[in-house]
């Protein structure tokens, strides 16, 4: 018998669903009403705030590590959740899609992150 | 001869017929736009990369209606995930021990007020960067 995947992604799914909990409604107000409204008339300070802070790796690994276990926690949901709606496929290709994809998208978030520092 | 194993047959639809199964699905749907707005966050950091230009189009496309919604519901799974997450921690964070134990209830509170200080924390952290960004000596 194979061993399991299940402490790795049950692992990186607690760790996003705790990380989302905490962070995720203040993330969703400051992009979606700080950034676009709230300083709606000096957006060239704010392309400015947001290099500045980006080009600090202490922020780059807070938003990695944002982007990445929130990633990870909604491939799990969404895995289960195909199961749970009745809708299978062969399972190394949902794998693949699901997990593949959440570790590509952290991929190129890590690479996006590096080329700011 | 042997007998077929009973295989129940269950509905796809299942998940409709009871409250506390719909209530499940929706917790694991909040899934959705979580990921969704992950894939913004990247379209900005990307957009961020490619100079001010290309950041200032991004900006723009934030204040688009379609983004302002998914926002919206995003924010509406946001809070929906932290509540029913936390509602779980002290199921799972059990602390008790020979000399002391720490009461469920209590272990829940100081989650909820943790995501409540971080709520507030990280936007006042935000509106104090990007101020001292635009007053600021740069």
């Amino acid at each position: 018998m194979s061993r399991s995947n299940e402490p790795i992604v049950w692992s990186l799914f607690g760790a996003g669903g705790m990380i989302l909990a905490f962070l995720a409604p203040a993330m969703i107000v400051i992009t979606g009403f700080l950034l676009p409204f709230y300083f709606a008339d000096r957006p060239q300070d704010v392309y400015r705030g947001m290099s500045q802070f980006l080009a600090n790796p202490f922020a780059q690994l807070f938003l990695l590590a944002f982007i990445a276990l929130s990633l990870y926690h909604a491939a799990h949901r969404l895995y289960h959740g195909m199961h749970d709606l009745h809708v299978h496929g062969p399972r190394i290709a949902m794998l693949l899609l699901f997990y593949g994809g959440a570790t590509v998208l952290t991929g190129i978030c890590a690479i996006l992150l590096l080329r700011l520092g | 001869m042997t007998a077929k194993p009973y295989i129940q047959r269950q509905p796809a639809g299942w998940w409709l017929k009871s409250s506390a199964y719909r209530r499940y699905m929706l917790r694991e749907a909040t899934a959705l736009p979580i990921f969704l707005y992950c894939l913004l966050l990247i379209s900005g950091l990307y957009q961020l990369t490619q100079g001010e230009a290309a950041f200032l189009d991004w900006l723009q496309v934030l204040r688009s209606p379609w983004v302002i919604a998914l926002h919206v519901v995003a924010f509406a799974a946001a809070l929906f995930h932290a509540w029913t997450w936390i509602e779980l921690v002290p199921k799972i964070l059990v602390v008790h021990t020979s000399r002391f134990t720490l009461s469920p209830q209590l272990i829940k509170r100081v989650h909820q007020g943790g995501a409540l200080a971080c709520f507030v924390g990280l936007i006042g952290l935000a509106v104090l960067l990007l101020t001292r960004a635009t007053t600021g000596a740069g």
